[in-house]
């Protein structure tokens, strides 16, 4: 995967982005040991600096955690992982109906067309 | 005890000021930008803390030391220029290292070389510009150095290229060194960038926190960069 | 670290010289071999063409050693590879030190294969008891010992082609100060540097002739000097050039430690 970062945002926002996909999708799961801060820095090709700062982020956020010397575990709590699905979700949802929305279209006429689709 | 202080630093050249007043420090384990346009004073900066040139006035310490042998075991400076003697084979220039630079990973060199598809039996000058840009990369990325000065190290070179020497960067500089890259193309490298630290005729006009600035200005350090130096 | 530097100056000079050093010596075998046999006229022709390229090789040898020094000295502290040489772990006293002893080895090197090639070139034994006669003609007129005079003669004009080299890195040292015209000024200050070097050779000999007269008869009149007198002036010469090349070389070091601006 290439990851491409907007220079205008801060980079361990952007990271840390692609990290919540990562655990909602569950590319890591429940419980699971996390690569280093430097193994994450180079698959990012990011600053192990600003890859130290989204890691933190997230565990202040309680998706995971460290346990001492060992490294770092995404957090055993699916609940957790679940409620940030589902924000995502709700996120991705509301600005599909946004974009319907500035073509004129409604709510129901927008769930029309997300039926319409086959994958 | 900072890794780097520069202090009161001053550079005249032919009664012309190369560099005001300089003061500023750098911690470890820290990415910095040193971001300024064509002749604001990176190459004078970088060259005073690599004793190419004598001060006119004020001091630079690294880990307390000044200026010397004790400096230079643990700085490793990539100049803009090719520095190697071109008679030499890539694997002359290894051992060269290798005998002056007690932190010198020969091992690493060679596999980064490979990596590069750059064959160490090549006499130097057989090889091209950029594939001497990148042999020397390899050489200063190998020794496990505590600071490392890297003078546009972007130069002439393209995208691919560009993407290979962040990456190269990136992994091999250990945990508590320090990298300081000078350069005037801010877009291709901001990213990697914990500080940055803006020099414009001789002065410096900012030292601040990469992301910080960022979200202060809500915009680029490229963007930011170009608005206060209109040119 | 002095060593190490050492190693490398000395790897560049073999690089660069040993063509001349071996094709100094072939030309003098050649010669040899030329000379030997029957002399048609094609063999007396390639004869005296070898015999050109051997003198050709020799003031090869002998220039190239100068000139490979400076340009040595100054390409690896004052151009693109003093960006590697300034920020190697060592000392400038090092670095300066390890070209004067690459300067000195490689003139002793070059002066031994110049006396090969011309041995190898030359020597019979007729031609040997002639040279030696012709030496002893004049040191048995001024009562010295032959092997003495040789050695000690060649030894003056040792001491002073090296207090020239050294002078010309005391030029670049001081030249590479100025921020324009580089090379000029390097010529110019080695150029006085020399001169400078030179008269102060004279003046301390003037200063010993105060103290004793038959040294001031080299100042003062046009006779020869009596035995004693040039025994001790070949004497004087010697110490009087160790010393210059010393006080030169602690001076070159002094000025080289004040830092060096590369563009």
């Amino acid at each position: 995967m290439k990851f491409t970062f907007d220079n205008n945002i801060p980079i361990y926002i952007q990271v840390l982005e692609y990290m919540k996909i990562y655990l909602i999708s569950g590319v890591f799961k429940c419980g699971e040991k996390l690569p280093s801060v430097r193994e994450f820095s180079t698959t990012f090709k990011v600053n192990p600096n600003t890859m130290q700062k989204a890691l933190a982020e997230l565990e202040s956020m309680n998706l995971i955690y460290t346990e001492r010397t060992n490294g770092k575990y995404v957090t055993n709590d699916i609940n957790l992982i679940d409620k940030l699905k589902d924000e995502y979700a709700i996120t991705l949802a509301k600005s599909y109906f946004e974009g319907m929305k500035r073509i004129g279209l409604g709510k129901a006429d927008s769930i029309k067309y997300l039926e319409g689709i086959n994958d | 005890m900072k890794l780097l202080e520069v202090k009161n630093l001053c550079k005249i050249f032919d009664d012309k000021e190369i560099l005001i007043d300089i003061n500023f420090s750098i911690p470890n384990g820290k990415i910095i930008g040193l971001l300024g346009k064509n002749g604001a004073g990176k190459s004078t900066l970088i060259k005073l803390i690599n004793d190419l040139l004598t001060p006119t006035k004020g001091e630079i310490l690294i880990n307390g030391n000044k200026i010397g042998v004790e400096t230079k075991k643990v700085i490793s400076y990539l100049p803009e220029r090719t520095y190697l003697n071109k008679q030499m084979r890539v694997k002359d220039v290894i051992n060269y290292f290798e005998d002056f630079y007690d932190n010198f990973d020969a091992d690493k060199a060679k596999k980064l070389l490979k990596d590069l598809d750059l064959n160490i039996e090549q006499k130097l000058s057989k090889m091209s510009k950029g594939m001497l840009e990148k042999v020397q990369l390899v050489l200063v990325m190998s020794r496990n150095a505590d600071l490392y000065v890297l003078d546009e190290p972007l130069g002439g070179v393209d995208p691919a290229t560009r993407d290979y020497i962040l990456d190269t960067i990136l992994s091999n500089f250990n945990e508590n060194a320090s990298v300081i890259i000078s350069t005037h193309l801010i877009s291709d490298i901001e990213k990697i960038l914990d500080e940055v630290i803006f020099i414009d005729k001789g002065k410096i006009i900012l030292q601040s926190d990469a992301d910080k600035l960022r979200n202060k200005e809500k915009s680029s350090i490229d963007e930011i960069f170009r608005r206060m130096f209109k040119c | 670290m002095l060593n190490k530097l050492l190693k490398y100056d000395l790897k560049y000079m073999i690089k660069n010289m040993s063509v001349f050093y071996i094709l100094a010596l072939f030309f003098g075998i050649t010669t040899r071999i030329l000379f030997s046999l029957e002399q048609t006229i094609i063999i007396n022709i390639l004869g005296q063409i070898s015999v050109g390229c051997m003198f050709a090789m020799v003031v090869n040898i002998l220039i190239n050693t100068i000139m490979r020094s400076w340009v040595r000295f100054r390409d690896s502290i004052y151009k693109d590879e003093a960006y590697l040489t300034h920020t190697l772990p060592v000392t400038k006293n090092d670095i300066y030190n390890s070209k004067f002893i690459q300067t000195l080895i490689f003139f002793v090197v070059g002066f031994l294969i110049i006396l090969l090639t011309i041995f190898i070139t030359y020597y019979t034994k007729d031609r040997w008891l002639q040279l030696k006669v012709l030496i002893s003609t004049i040191t048995t007129g001024l009562e010295l010992n032959s092997t003495l005079f040789v050695i000690s003669f060649i030894a003056i004009i040792f001491l002073e082609i090296f207090n020239a080299i050294q002078c010309g890195f005391l030029g670049i040292i001081l030249g590479h100060k100025k921020n324009n015209n580089k090379v000029a000024f390097s010529v110019l200050f080695g150029i006085v540097a020399y001169f400078l070097s030179q008269s102060i050779v004279l003046l301390l000999i003037f200063i010993v002739g105060l103290f004793n007269s038959s040294i001031m008869d080299l100042f003062t009149s046009n006779i020869l000097l009596d035995t004693s007198a040039f025994k001790l002036l070949i004497i004087l010469a010697i110490i009087i050039y160790f010393l210059i090349i010393i006080l030169m070389s602690i001076l070159c070091k002094k000025e080289f430690n004040k830092g060096v601006n590369l563009e």
